[in-house]
């Protein structure tokens, strides 16, 4: 399945849920991250039930840092 | 989840390396990386990772993780206090010469903020009746950049139409701050009516136990900061999306005025959140029983509390707060001798500056949180000289009623 990862195109596993895309894409620190799904920032206990689709538009967003 | 079971629950995940089921204390001031690159990369926002507990801090990360849940918000950053988190949240939207427009009944820390405090940067605040929504419109001109309300006054206990006044700040463009302190999620969720952004004081019912100082700042992600009056956060939105105001405050405003939460406080805050949804409950049942038998008691002149059906308020809190009227009331007893001798005859409730906690507590409000102002101020943000404020606790109501009793009896019987 194709989406879109931080404005770069990838290839994932189907059907994979938003908890599994960051595993999937090794993401450090995954308690880190905000999810942002096609513009809107997904709730942290939605990550394991929301099922991503083709050619969805998935932003990683770290906003803990300071370093913005 | 319900909410619930996400305030034991939400934010956290057994810890990875040791299946600890509480949040671990990181007491720690600074993060080791093992390469140069790893913490550039980190300062560059390139990579996450933490960099020093002034910015962030995996212990306070769990408790802005369950709050942004509990809140139904997009993100969260806790703070040092109360007031740390409204002094962000505020020093982030306005620059010298902008406009606040506040509820009048509000506490007295956060008046003392904006009149004083942000007076002294040239910005102007105006202070409006809560009860009527008009006048928010009024008050606010082309230079105003946020209004402010709490959910209940304190100790005004107004509770103003927070639907009406979000549509009020929206035509404007502006967003509304609602302080969620003596209401909590438990018994309203601001995004549900319209506010922007939601702040708490976490060392009142939050903590419950009067244990640790802390604030909280959510996000609920209802505001455009792509398309505000805000130029900088605007710019951000093209790289940080919804999250472009919190990360405009972890960044700049909330890094640089330093008013980060020790781990130990937001681990404090965490065990708090853990049992809040029972104590809210026996919170609003003790207060309604408290505010009933002060009423029926022929010795007090007046009470006030939003929970009784004869409030003028009685209405907004049963569209808003399901008909709970929160832990606190005020009452009167004639003048402001009564008070100070009632307040000195209690026997189980403290007499101290706290609210929310799971002890009773009373203070008089003019003499200690409004001394700094005049009594004609006073009055005008409904504190009156007899004013006693009661926080009511989650003791056996029979107790506080036996307390309560005997010492307006010895209040009284010193009148004659």
């Amino acid at each position: 399945m194709k989406l879109v990862l931080n404005g770069k195109q990838i290839n994932c596993s189907a059907s994979l849920t938003v908890s599994e895309l960051l595993i999937e894409q090794k993401v450090k620190m995954p308690e880190m991250v905000s999810v942002e799904l096609n513009g809107q920032i997904l709730r942290r206990h939605e990550f394991d039930s929301t099922i991503l689709k083709e050619d969805d538009q998935v932003e990683l967003l770290y906003f803990m840092g300071g370093g913005n | 989840m319900k909410d619930d079971t996400l305030a034991i629950h939400g934010g956290f995940k057994d810890d990875s390396s040791s299946g600890a089921t509480t949040v671990p204390i990181y007491q720690t001031v600074s993060y080791a990386y093992k390469t140069a690159q790893e913490l550039a990369d980190v300062f560059d926002g390139k990579a996450p990772g933490y960099i020093y507990t002034r910015i962030a801090n995996p212990t306070t990360a769990a408790l802005e993780a369950r709050l942004t849940e509990l809140e139904d918000g997009i993100g969260c950053i806790a703070t040092s206090s109360g007031m740390a988190a409204i002094a962000s949240v505020v020093m982030g939207l306005v620059r010298a010469g902008d406009e606040i427009v506040a509820a009048a009944g509000i506490f007295g820390g956060t008046v003392s903020l904006f009149k004083n405090t942000l007076g002294r940067f040239d910005v102007k605040t105006t202070l409006v009746d809560a009860a009527d929504s008009e006048r928010f419109a009024k008050a606010v001109n082309k230079k105003t950049k946020l209004i402010f309300i709490e959910t209940i006054g304190n100790p005004r206990m107004d509770v103003p139409d927070i639907p009406a006044i979000a549509e009020i700040a929206h035509r404007a463009n502006i967003p509304l701050i609602v302080d969620n302190t003596v209401t909590t999620p438990f018994l309203v969720k601001p995004k549900k009516f319209g506010a922007d952004i939601v702040v708490h004081s976490t060392s009142k019912f939050i903590n419950g136990h009067g244990t640790a100082i802390g604030g909280a700042i959510i996000d609920t992600g209802s505001y455009d900061w792509s398309d505000g009056p805000f130029e900088d956060i605007k710019q951000l939105s093209g790289k940080a999306g919804q999250l472009a105001f919190l990360t405009h405050l972890r960044s700049l405003i909330y890094r640089d005025l330093g008013g980060c939460p020790a781990p130990m406080n937001s681990f404090l805050m965490l065990q708090g959140l853990e049992t809040l949804p029972g104590r809210m409950a026996k919170h609003c049942e003790n207060a309604k029983k408290s505010a009933q038998f002060l009423r029926n008691n022929p010795k007090v002149n007046w009470v006030n509390y939003p929970g009784l059906p004869d409030s003028n308020f009685y209405n907004n809190v049963v569209r808003l707060f399901n008909g709970h009227g929160g832990g606190l009331l005020t009452f009167g007893l004639g003048n402001k001798q009564k008070a100070f001798k009632f307040i000195d005859s209690v026997k189980l409730a403290k007499n101290l500056a706290n609210l929310g906690d799971a002890k009773t507590l009373v203070i008089h409000p003019s003499s200690t949180i409004f001394h700094e102002f005049s009594i004609e101020d006073q009055k005008k943000m409904g504190i009156t000289e007899d004013m006693v404020r009661v926080s009511v606790g989650i003791e056996d109501f029979e107790d506080i009623r036996c307390d309560f009793e005997q010492a307006i009896e010895k209040t009284c019987k010193v009148e004659k």
